[in-house]
């Protein structure tokens, strides 16, 4: 007892401690509801079943019947479109403006922080403020498009099955490109100022510099950038109940607002459930790719 | 073109897209601040003629905001002291070692944050149906946004103790003190700061938290603000000035904490996050 309690305050039980607490907290409410899911996506589900631990094995029968809805391929692209549409227009957006805020004049640190500011709010807000942005008769953004020639009718961003995608993927462009400007900011101050100045010298010109400087020099911040993108795109949930509610017509839906609507709007937890696990799938395999990416860093 | 010159314009400028980016803001504070018909003239006032100040203390009472936040700040404030405590002791592990195992649970951390919210929420749900825990609806939201955020947490924090100079906790191991002594009077100190900034960040994320409150929260007295201003806008809906005046409500808190301490959170981000 004693030689436990000398461990705990003096030796390697302490770091047990506190390294053990926390990771079986984490496994207990990570690790076991991911491992749950993947039980539940091969079993009948439904509101009886849903209070017992034993319910009917049915194999990979939720998969198929999942996979046979009309909606979902769909949706799939979708999911496609608005990952790579958000990723896209969160980096280049984010880019240009950290390239912009790299000349230093005074102020700039303070500003380029204040962008941070549609980060940090609550994605509900986020997508109520662009969900009235974007509305078809009154909506601001209509007005300047228009007044700047853009479009010459109104545009019904969350109603046209052709724009209620869009109208998500703008809102949420809005929201990540701060964050990638303050990553990219970060990479782009950790380039010797003596490279440019060796290239000056021998006649490279401003895009030659940035083709042969900047970008190589800022790869492994864009890997790992794209990879926390495809991460956080995946991830967005709330601009989706906020803006289009997946609607009209499954036009705006993607696999992880769907995942959620299956479970909670039409009870059919199996399927929540596999589409849950197509798409952790999905996730993991981009984590790996961020944690590779970031390395250097994991080893300190 | 002189220095001075070109610093000027570069700061007129920044100050031109700050305002550009920024504009959505504007527009959630504009649009609280008019009157029902004056919110949908064409072409729309980019100034209210005629601020309707008291749609404040209207919608407040109206909804009941003053539950909704609170809820917000019980939720907030729950996940951030698990997610500390918790957190705090896993981040000062896996930055003072060096070894295989150290590496396996950065990677186990790193996977765990990445996985979606909303993708989880189903055997999550399921679970706490079948444990019981779904009885105390806040408490298995706070329960699962701290297992949602800690990893970050860890992640952010991690880098801070990188940061702390070893040779100060041994030469307090050296003086006499207990490893619980050291850790407590020395490491902890030090690391406050950043602590701190993670704390908050975690904070402000929990506050707007939605998908796991809006599924686990029947009972409209325990839901938080997200879910109140999602009930708020239906489908139809043309109440838009006090919409407005409901998120400008929720937000403003937010904003005023982000804006006062906007230098230390996005250095603890940056830190955390790539380097």
């Amino acid at each position: 007892m004693r030689r436990l309690y000398s461990s705990l305050v003096d030796g390697r039980g302490f770091d047990l401690c506190l390294i053990g607490i926390p990771l079986a907290f984490l496994i207990v409410l990570s690790g076991v509801p991911l491992i749950y899911n993947v039980v539940m996506s091969f079993q009948a589900v439904d509101m009886f079943s849903l209070g017992s631990f034993i319910r009917p094995w049915v194999g990979h029968e939720n998969y198929r019947q999942l996979i046979a809805q009309p909606e979902f391929w769909p949706i799939m692209g979708h999911t496609a479109t608005f990952l790579v549409a958000s990723i896209a227009g969160q980096f280049l957006l984010g880019f240009a403006l950290a390239l912009f805020f790299w000349m230093n004049f005074p102020g700039a640190s303070w500003l380029r922080g204040l962008f941070l500011v549609s980060w940090v709010m609550p994605g509900l807000v986020v997508g109520a403020v662009w969900n009235w942005l974007l509305s078809g008769d009154f909506g601001v953004f209509n007005f300047v498009l228009h007044q700047l020639h853009i479009i010459s009718d109104n545009v019904f961003w969350r109603s046209d099955p052709a724009f209620s995608l869009w109208s998500v993927i703008i809102a949420n462009i809005w929201l990540g490109a701060s964050f990638n400007m303050i990553l990219l900011s970060v990479g782009l101050s950790s380039i010797p100022d003596d490279l440019y100045e060796a290239a000056e010298l021998d006649g490279a010109g401003a895009l030659t510099r940035f083709w042969t400087i900047t970008l190589p020099m800022m790869r492994s911040t864009i890997g790992a950038l794209i990879s926390l993108g495809l991460i956080f795109t995946l991830q967005q949930f709330d601009l989706f109940a906020a803006i289009t509610a997946g609607g009209p017509n499954n036009s705006s839906n993607v696999a992880q607002y769907w995942a959620w609507d299956l479970s909670f709007k039409q009870y059919d937890f199996a399927k929540g459930a596999a589409i849950s696990v197509i798409m952790i799938v999905v996730v993991m395999l981009a984590s790996v790719y961020y944690v590779r990416s970031t390395r250097h860093e994991v080893r300190g | 073109m002189s220095e001075t010159f070109r610093n000027r314009l570069l700061l007129v400028i920044a100050l031109l897209l700050a305002a550009i980016y920024l504009f959505p803001l504007y527009w959630m504070y504009i649009t609280a601040l008019k009157t029902g018909s004056e919110m949908f003239a064409t072409p729309p006032s980019f100034w209210p003629d005629d601020p309707q100040w008291s749609i404040f203390p209207f919608v407040f009472q109206l909804k009941g905001m003053g539950r909704f936040l609170w809820n917000s700040a019980v939720i907030a404030s729950g996940s951030v002291a698990l997610i500390a405590v918790l957190g705090t002791g896993a981040a000062y592990v896996l930055a003072r070692y060096r070894n295989a195992w150290v590496d396996v649970g950065l990677f186990l951390v790193l996977m765990l944050q990445v996985l979606p919210a909303s993708l989880m929420i189903t055997p999550i749900f399921v679970l706490f149906t079948l444990t019981g825990i779904l009885d105390f609806p806040r408490t298995a939201v706070i329960l699962a946004i701290a297992a949602k955020s800690m990893p970050f947490f860890i992640v952010l924090v991690r880098a801070t103790f990188m940061s702390v100079p070893m040779e100060l906790e041994e030469a307090a191991l050296v003086d006499g003190n207990s490893r619980v002594g050291a850790f407590w009077s020395i490491v902890l100190p030090l690391a406050r700061n950043g602590i701190l900034v993670s704390a908050i960040l975690i904070f402000m994320q929990a506050f707007g938290e939605f998908v796991y409150s809006k599924s686990l929260i029947q009972e409209i007295e325990l839901q938080p603000s997200s879910v109140g201003l999602n009930a708020f806008m239906g489908p139809n809906t043309n109440e838009w000035n006090r919409i407005m005046a409901f998120a400008s409500i929720y937000v403003t808190p937010i904003l005023a904490t982000f804006v006062l301490l906007q230098r230390r959170i996005v250095s603890g981000l940056t830190s955390g996050a790539l380097k």
